[in-house]
Protein backbone atom coordinates (compact mmCIF):
# COMPACT_ATOMS: atom_id res chain seq x y z
CA UNK A 1 0.00 0.00 0.00
CA UNK A 2 2.87 2.15 0.50
CA UNK A 3 3.82 3.24 -2.62
CA UNK A 4 7.81 3.79 -2.61
CA UNK A 5 10.29 6.82 -3.90
CA UNK A 6 11.00 6.45 -7.75
CA UNK A 7 7.41 4.59 -8.81
CA UNK A 8 5.73 7.48 -9.82
CA UNK A 9 5.95 10.62 -11.88
CA UNK A 10 6.86 13.72 -11.27
CA UNK A 11 3.81 15.19 -12.05
CA UNK A 12 1.88 12.77 -10.16
CA UNK A 13 4.29 13.26 -6.75
CA UNK A 14 3.78 17.17 -6.97
CA UNK A 15 -0.25 16.55 -7.43
CA UNK A 16 -0.67 14.41 -4.53
CA UNK A 17 1.42 16.39 -2.27
CA UNK A 18 -0.49 19.47 -3.12
CA UNK A 19 -3.72 17.95 -2.95
CA UNK A 20 -2.48 16.14 0.48
CA UNK A 21 -1.48 19.51 1.80
CA UNK A 22 -5.17 20.83 0.86
CA UNK A 23 -6.66 17.94 2.59
CA UNK A 24 -4.53 18.46 6.18
CA UNK A 25 -5.37 21.92 6.15
CA UNK A 26 -8.99 20.88 5.80
CA UNK A 27 -8.22 18.25 8.92
CA UNK A 28 -6.40 20.93 11.08
CA UNK A 29 -9.50 23.32 10.61
CA UNK A 30 -11.83 20.82 12.17
CA UNK A 31 -10.22 19.35 14.39
CA UNK A 32 -11.23 20.82 17.71
CA UNK A 33 -9.57 20.42 21.06
CA UNK A 34 -12.46 17.57 22.02
CA UNK A 35 -11.08 15.29 19.41
CA UNK A 36 -7.33 15.67 19.62
CA UNK A 37 -7.07 12.50 21.81
CA UNK A 38 -9.10 10.67 19.32
CA UNK A 39 -6.94 11.81 16.50
CA UNK A 40 -4.01 11.10 18.49
CA UNK A 41 -4.95 7.56 19.09
CA UNK A 42 -6.35 6.63 15.59
CA UNK A 43 -2.77 8.00 14.59
CA UNK A 44 -0.86 5.68 16.67
CA UNK A 45 -2.64 2.82 16.02
CA UNK A 46 -2.45 3.23 11.97
CA UNK A 47 1.62 3.27 13.09
CA UNK A 48 1.42 0.31 14.61
CA UNK A 49 -0.93 -1.49 12.55
CA UNK A 50 0.92 -1.79 9.49
CA UNK A 51 3.70 -4.07 11.59
CA UNK A 52 0.31 -6.64 12.24
CA UNK A 53 1.11 -9.11 9.60
CA UNK A 54 -1.84 -11.54 8.12
CA UNK A 55 -0.31 -14.45 6.78
CA UNK A 56 -2.05 -15.60 3.95
CA UNK A 57 -0.43 -18.33 1.81
CA UNK A 58 3.46 -18.21 0.90
CA UNK A 59 2.41 -14.37 1.24
CA UNK A 60 1.61 -11.88 3.94
CA UNK A 61 -0.13 -8.41 4.06
CA UNK A 62 -0.63 -5.83 6.89
CA UNK A 63 -3.80 -4.28 8.16
CA UNK A 64 -3.65 -0.41 7.58
CA UNK A 65 -6.93 0.78 9.72
CA UNK A 66 -7.44 3.92 7.78
CA UNK A 67 -11.43 3.19 7.66
CA UNK A 68 -11.55 3.01 10.88
CA UNK A 69 -9.80 6.70 11.49
CA UNK A 70 -11.86 8.24 8.67
CA UNK A 71 -15.32 6.92 10.35
CA UNK A 72 -14.29 8.89 13.58
CA UNK A 73 -12.52 11.41 12.42
CA UNK A 74 -13.91 12.63 8.84
CA UNK A 75 -11.56 14.90 7.80
CA UNK A 76 -8.98 14.76 10.32
CA UNK A 77 -8.08 11.81 9.18
CA UNK A 78 -5.70 13.54 6.66
CA UNK A 79 -3.19 15.24 9.41
CA UNK A 80 -3.93 11.81 11.82
CA UNK A 81 -2.70 9.59 8.88
CA UNK A 82 -0.14 11.87 7.59
CA UNK A 83 1.71 11.75 10.87
CA UNK A 84 1.60 8.09 11.02
CA UNK A 85 3.01 7.63 7.10
CA UNK A 86 5.71 10.51 7.91
CA UNK A 87 7.00 8.00 11.10
CA UNK A 88 6.27 5.01 9.35
CA UNK A 89 8.73 6.04 6.30
CA UNK A 90 11.38 7.81 8.88
CA UNK A 91 11.21 4.90 11.50
CA UNK A 92 10.32 1.59 9.38
CA UNK A 93 11.45 3.43 5.52
CA UNK A 94 7.69 2.27 4.49
CA UNK A 95 7.29 4.13 1.66
CA UNK A 96 9.56 7.33 1.30
CA UNK A 97 9.64 11.18 2.33
CA UNK A 98 9.23 12.46 -1.65
CA UNK A 99 5.86 10.72 -2.09
CA UNK A 100 4.58 11.56 1.58
CA UNK A 101 1.77 13.40 -0.55
CA UNK A 102 0.46 10.61 -2.52
CA UNK A 103 0.32 8.22 0.08
CA UNK A 104 -1.74 10.59 2.18
CA UNK A 105 -3.67 11.29 -0.19
CA UNK A 106 -4.18 7.65 -1.94
CA UNK A 107 -4.76 6.18 2.31
CA UNK A 108 -6.66 9.22 3.64
CA UNK A 109 -9.01 10.49 0.50
CA UNK A 110 -11.21 6.85 0.92
CA UNK A 111 -11.15 7.53 4.50
CA UNK A 112 -12.66 10.51 4.74
CA UNK A 113 -14.99 9.15 1.45
CA UNK A 114 -16.10 6.75 3.95
CA UNK A 115 -16.94 8.90 6.16
CA UNK A 116 -19.07 10.77 4.14
CA UNK A 117 -21.17 8.05 2.64
CA UNK A 118 -21.62 6.08 6.20
CA UNK A 119 -20.61 8.24 9.01
CA UNK A 120 -24.25 9.41 9.54
CA UNK A 121 -25.16 5.79 9.07
CA UNK A 122 -23.33 4.44 12.19
CA UNK A 123 -24.94 6.43 14.74
CA UNK A 124 -28.58 5.63 13.75
CA UNK A 125 -30.67 2.76 14.56
CA UNK A 126 -29.63 -0.06 16.91
CA UNK A 127 -25.62 -0.93 17.79
CA UNK A 128 -25.88 -3.73 15.58
CA UNK A 129 -27.02 -1.59 12.47
CA UNK A 130 -24.37 0.77 13.21
CA UNK A 131 -21.96 -1.71 13.54
CA UNK A 132 -23.10 -3.17 10.15
CA UNK A 133 -22.81 -0.25 7.87
CA UNK A 134 -19.25 0.43 10.02
CA UNK A 135 -17.81 -2.60 8.80
CA UNK A 136 -18.82 -1.55 5.16
CA UNK A 137 -17.06 1.78 5.92
CA UNK A 138 -13.96 -0.15 6.40
CA UNK A 139 -13.92 -2.49 4.12
CA UNK A 140 -14.88 0.35 1.52
CA UNK A 141 -12.05 2.67 2.53
CA UNK A 142 -9.38 -0.59 1.66
CA UNK A 143 -11.03 -0.81 -1.44
CA UNK A 144 -10.69 3.01 -2.03
CA UNK A 145 -7.03 2.95 -1.45
CA UNK A 146 -6.15 -0.15 -3.40
CA UNK A 147 -8.39 1.69 -6.47
CA UNK A 148 -6.22 4.84 -5.80
CA UNK A 149 -2.76 3.31 -5.70
CA UNK A 150 -3.88 1.69 -9.10
CA UNK A 151 -4.35 5.45 -10.39
CA UNK A 152 -1.61 6.49 -9.11
CA UNK A 153 0.69 3.82 -11.26
CA UNK A 154 -1.35 4.30 -13.94
CA UNK A 155 -0.58 7.97 -14.31
CA UNK A 156 2.91 7.45 -14.04
CA UNK A 157 2.30 4.81 -16.92
CA UNK A 158 1.12 1.40 -16.07
CA UNK A 159 -1.30 -0.01 -17.60
CA UNK A 160 -4.38 0.66 -15.06
CA UNK A 161 -6.74 -2.44 -15.18
CA UNK A 162 -3.54 -5.06 -14.21
CA UNK A 163 -2.33 -3.07 -11.76
CA UNK A 164 -5.82 -2.26 -10.04
CA UNK A 165 -6.67 -6.25 -10.29
CA UNK A 166 -2.82 -7.01 -8.51
CA UNK A 167 -3.46 -4.67 -5.74
CA UNK A 168 -6.98 -5.20 -5.11
CA UNK A 169 -7.02 -8.51 -5.21
CA UNK A 170 -4.03 -8.97 -2.58
CA UNK A 171 -6.09 -6.87 -0.28
CA UNK A 172 -9.56 -8.65 0.19
CA UNK A 173 -8.37 -10.62 3.03
CA UNK A 174 -7.38 -6.71 4.51
CA UNK A 175 -10.82 -5.97 3.35
CA UNK A 176 -12.46 -8.31 5.38
CA UNK A 177 -10.57 -8.25 8.26
CA UNK A 178 -10.99 -4.34 8.63
CA UNK A 179 -14.44 -4.58 7.63
CA UNK A 180 -15.00 -6.99 11.19
CA UNK A 181 -12.34 -5.01 12.76
CA UNK A 182 -14.04 -1.55 12.13
CA UNK A 183 -17.48 -3.45 12.75
CA UNK A 184 -16.87 -4.29 16.00
CA UNK A 185 -15.06 -1.11 16.84
CA UNK A 186 -18.11 0.70 16.27
CA UNK A 187 -20.79 -1.81 18.02
CA UNK A 188 -17.88 -1.70 21.17
CA UNK A 189 -17.65 2.77 20.95
CA UNK A 190 -21.69 2.45 20.43
CA UNK A 191 -22.33 0.25 23.58
CA UNK A 192 -19.60 2.07 26.01
CA UNK A 193 -19.54 5.70 24.00
CA UNK A 194 -22.30 6.40 22.53
CA UNK A 195 -21.75 10.35 22.30
CA UNK A 196 -18.51 9.36 20.50
CA UNK A 197 -20.54 9.39 16.97
CA UNK A 198 -23.54 11.90 18.11
CA UNK A 199 -21.71 14.63 15.62
CA UNK A 200 -21.74 12.57 12.87
CA UNK A 201 -25.49 11.69 13.93
CA UNK A 202 -26.08 15.46 13.89
CA UNK A 203 -23.52 17.01 11.47
CA UNK B 1 -19.33 -19.87 1.25
CA UNK B 2 -16.54 -22.31 1.31
CA UNK B 3 -15.87 -22.01 -1.96
CA UNK B 4 -16.10 -18.51 -2.43
CA UNK B 5 -13.01 -18.42 0.54
CA UNK B 6 -11.17 -21.17 -1.38
CA UNK B 7 -11.12 -19.06 -5.22
CA UNK B 8 -10.13 -15.94 -2.56
CA UNK B 9 -7.27 -18.03 -1.28
CA UNK B 10 -5.99 -18.69 -4.87
CA UNK B 11 -6.78 -15.55 -6.00
CA UNK B 12 -4.12 -14.71 -3.41
CA UNK B 13 -1.68 -17.00 -3.07
CA UNK B 14 0.61 -16.55 -6.34
CA UNK B 15 0.47 -12.51 -5.86
CA UNK B 16 3.86 -11.25 -4.41
CA UNK B 17 4.05 -9.78 -0.88
CA UNK B 18 2.62 -6.25 -1.80
CA UNK B 19 2.99 -4.13 1.86
CA UNK B 20 6.43 -4.28 2.43
CA UNK B 21 9.68 -2.93 1.55
CA UNK B 22 11.72 -3.79 -0.77
CA UNK B 23 15.64 -4.48 -0.35
CA UNK B 24 17.74 -4.60 -2.55
CA UNK B 25 21.93 -5.24 -2.80
CA UNK B 26 24.78 -5.71 -5.02
CA UNK B 27 28.25 -6.71 -4.79
CA UNK B 28 31.47 -8.22 -6.53
CA UNK B 29 31.46 -11.83 -7.29
CA UNK B 30 34.65 -12.89 -9.55
CA UNK B 31 34.30 -11.25 -12.32
CA UNK B 32 30.64 -10.34 -12.45
CA UNK B 33 28.54 -8.29 -9.97
CA UNK B 34 25.93 -10.32 -8.47
CA UNK B 35 22.86 -8.71 -6.83
CA UNK B 36 19.80 -9.94 -5.01
CA UNK B 37 16.23 -8.70 -5.19
CA UNK B 38 13.30 -9.09 -2.74
CA UNK B 39 10.94 -7.72 -0.08
CA UNK B 40 11.83 -7.63 3.27
CA UNK B 41 9.51 -10.29 4.65
CA UNK B 42 11.90 -12.89 3.11
CA UNK B 43 10.19 -13.28 0.38
CA UNK B 44 12.69 -12.86 -2.75
CA UNK B 45 11.88 -11.93 -6.35
CA UNK B 46 12.32 -14.44 -8.75
CA UNK B 47 12.21 -13.93 -12.86
CA UNK B 48 12.04 -10.58 -12.42
CA UNK B 49 14.00 -8.29 -15.00
CA UNK B 50 16.41 -6.10 -13.70
CA UNK B 51 17.75 -3.17 -16.37
CA UNK B 52 21.25 -2.45 -16.03
CA UNK B 53 22.15 1.61 -16.92
CA UNK B 54 24.99 3.17 -16.86
CA UNK B 55 25.75 6.70 -15.65
CA UNK B 56 24.33 8.52 -18.54
CA UNK B 57 21.42 6.66 -18.45
CA UNK B 58 22.44 4.59 -21.39
CA UNK B 59 21.40 0.61 -21.03
CA UNK B 60 24.35 -1.72 -20.45
CA UNK B 61 22.13 -5.05 -20.40
CA UNK B 62 19.71 -6.47 -18.59
CA UNK B 63 19.56 -9.49 -16.54
CA UNK B 64 16.68 -11.93 -14.91
CA UNK B 65 16.51 -13.06 -11.50
CA UNK B 66 16.74 -16.83 -10.48
CA UNK B 67 14.34 -18.38 -8.04
CA UNK B 68 16.02 -17.22 -5.03
CA UNK B 69 15.87 -13.35 -6.55
CA UNK B 70 19.93 -13.35 -7.31
CA UNK B 71 21.17 -11.94 -10.75
CA UNK B 72 24.45 -11.59 -12.02
CA UNK B 73 25.93 -9.15 -14.61
CA UNK B 74 29.34 -9.02 -16.06
CA UNK B 75 30.60 -5.66 -16.69
CA UNK B 76 32.20 -4.41 -19.69
CA UNK B 77 33.27 -0.98 -19.04
CA UNK B 78 34.42 0.71 -15.44
CA UNK B 79 31.76 3.39 -15.03
CA UNK B 80 29.06 3.13 -12.22
CA UNK B 81 26.02 0.66 -13.31
CA UNK B 82 22.76 1.18 -11.76
CA UNK B 83 20.29 -2.15 -11.58
CA UNK B 84 16.59 -1.08 -11.53
CA UNK B 85 13.71 -3.68 -10.99
CA UNK B 86 10.06 -2.86 -10.93
CA UNK B 87 8.24 -5.47 -8.44
CA UNK B 88 4.60 -4.00 -9.80
CA UNK B 89 2.24 -2.25 -7.49
CA UNK B 90 4.52 1.03 -6.82
CA UNK B 91 7.10 -1.30 -5.36
CA UNK B 92 10.83 -0.19 -7.60
CA UNK B 93 14.45 -1.44 -6.50
CA UNK B 94 17.27 0.55 -7.66
CA UNK B 95 20.78 0.20 -6.49
CA UNK B 96 23.70 1.62 -7.75
CA UNK B 97 27.74 0.00 -8.45
CA UNK B 98 29.96 2.70 -7.72
CA UNK B 99 32.64 2.84 -10.79
CA UNK B 100 35.58 1.98 -8.56
CA UNK B 101 34.03 -1.37 -7.56
CA UNK B 102 33.31 -2.21 -11.22
CA UNK B 103 36.62 -1.21 -12.06
CA UNK B 104 38.34 -3.62 -9.28
CA UNK B 105 36.40 -6.64 -11.09
CA UNK B 106 37.38 -5.59 -14.30
CA UNK B 107 40.68 -5.71 -13.18
CA UNK B 108 40.52 -8.76 -11.15
CA UNK B 109 38.65 -10.16 -14.28
CA UNK B 110 41.24 -9.38 -16.79
CA UNK B 111 44.37 -11.47 -15.67
CA UNK B 112 41.76 -14.44 -14.91
CA UNK B 113 40.53 -14.94 -18.24
CA UNK B 114 43.79 -16.43 -20.13
CA UNK B 115 44.54 -18.93 -17.23
CA UNK B 116 41.10 -20.28 -17.71
CA UNK B 117 41.32 -22.07 -20.91
CA UNK B 118 44.95 -24.53 -20.83
CA UNK B 119 43.90 -26.80 -17.89
CA UNK B 120 41.94 -29.45 -20.70
CA UNK B 121 45.11 -31.38 -21.37
CA UNK B 122 47.31 -32.81 -18.80
CA UNK B 123 50.43 -30.35 -18.72
CA UNK B 124 54.00 -32.56 -19.54
CA UNK B 125 56.65 -31.79 -16.91
CA UNK B 126 58.45 -29.77 -18.64
CA UNK B 127 56.20 -26.63 -18.29
CA UNK B 128 55.06 -27.81 -14.55
CA UNK B 129 55.20 -24.59 -13.11
CA UNK B 130 52.41 -23.62 -16.02
CA UNK B 131 50.38 -26.01 -14.60
CA UNK B 132 50.59 -25.18 -10.69
CA UNK B 133 49.96 -21.90 -12.00
CA UNK B 134 46.66 -22.94 -13.36
CA UNK B 135 46.09 -25.18 -10.94
CA UNK B 136 46.28 -22.16 -7.83
CA UNK B 137 44.21 -20.58 -10.42
CA UNK B 138 41.17 -22.93 -10.61
CA UNK B 139 41.80 -23.86 -6.81
CA UNK B 140 41.72 -20.10 -6.56
CA UNK B 141 38.22 -20.01 -7.94
CA UNK B 142 36.88 -23.04 -6.26
CA UNK B 143 37.73 -21.56 -2.67
CA UNK B 144 35.98 -17.59 -3.92
CA UNK B 145 32.91 -19.31 -4.89
CA UNK B 146 32.81 -21.58 -1.79
CA UNK B 147 33.35 -18.71 0.33
CA UNK B 148 30.67 -16.75 -1.38
CA UNK B 149 28.17 -19.80 -0.77
CA UNK B 150 29.10 -19.86 2.84
CA UNK B 151 28.92 -15.89 3.56
CA UNK B 152 25.64 -16.45 1.36
CA UNK B 153 22.80 -17.15 4.18
CA UNK B 154 25.00 -14.83 6.84
CA UNK B 155 24.32 -12.00 4.15
CA UNK B 156 20.49 -12.26 4.15
CA UNK B 157 20.40 -12.99 7.75
CA UNK B 158 22.22 -8.89 7.85
CA UNK B 159 19.58 -7.94 5.17
CA UNK B 160 16.38 -9.25 7.46
CA UNK B 161 18.22 -8.12 10.51
CA UNK B 162 18.70 -4.43 9.24
CA UNK B 163 15.08 -4.85 8.41
CA UNK B 164 13.81 -5.72 11.84
CA UNK B 165 11.63 -3.15 13.75
CA UNK B 166 12.15 -3.69 17.23
CA UNK B 167 10.50 -3.20 20.32
CA UNK B 168 12.52 0.21 21.02
CA UNK B 169 11.52 1.96 17.25
CA UNK B 170 7.84 1.13 17.86
CA UNK B 171 7.46 3.23 21.30
CA UNK B 172 9.78 5.81 19.79
CA UNK B 173 6.84 6.10 16.70
CA UNK B 174 4.34 6.38 19.40
CA UNK B 175 5.99 8.46 21.75
CA UNK B 176 6.89 10.88 19.29
CA UNK B 177 2.56 10.67 18.31
CA UNK B 178 2.19 11.36 21.59
CA UNK B 179 3.83 14.10 21.59
CA UNK B 180 2.77 15.88 18.67
CA UNK B 181 -0.63 15.26 19.50
CA UNK B 182 0.10 16.84 23.19
CA UNK B 183 1.35 19.60 21.62
CA UNK B 184 -1.59 20.25 19.93
CA UNK B 185 -3.83 19.84 22.41
CA UNK B 186 -1.83 22.71 24.30
CA UNK B 187 -1.76 24.82 21.43
CA UNK B 188 -5.51 24.18 20.93
CA UNK B 189 -6.18 24.69 24.83
CA UNK B 190 -4.25 27.75 24.87
CA UNK B 191 -6.31 29.49 22.05
CA UNK B 192 -9.56 28.06 24.06
CA UNK B 193 -8.14 29.96 27.05
CA UNK B 194 -7.20 33.55 25.08
CA UNK B 195 -10.40 33.22 23.01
Amino acid sequence: MHIVDGALSNAVVLGGGIAAAGGIAMGLRSLDIDRIPTAGVLSASFFVASLIHVPIGPSSVHLILNGLAGLLLGWAAFPALFVGLLLQAVFFGFGGLTVLGINTLNIALPAMLAWLIFGRLIGRGTPGQGALWGGLGGGFAIAGTTAMVALSLALSGDAFLPAAKLVFFAHLPVMVIEALLAGFAVLLARKVKPELFTRNAIA
Amino acid sequence: MRHLFLITALLCAPLPALAHKVVAGVFPSGDAIEGELGFSNGDMAAGTEVVVTGPDGAELGRTITDEDGFFLFVPTAPVAHTFRADLGAGHVAEVTMPAEEVAGILGAAAPATPEAEPPAAPAPAADAGASMAALAETRRRAIAEAVRNEIRPLRREIAAYREHNDLQTILGGIGYIVGLFGLGFYLAARRRLAG
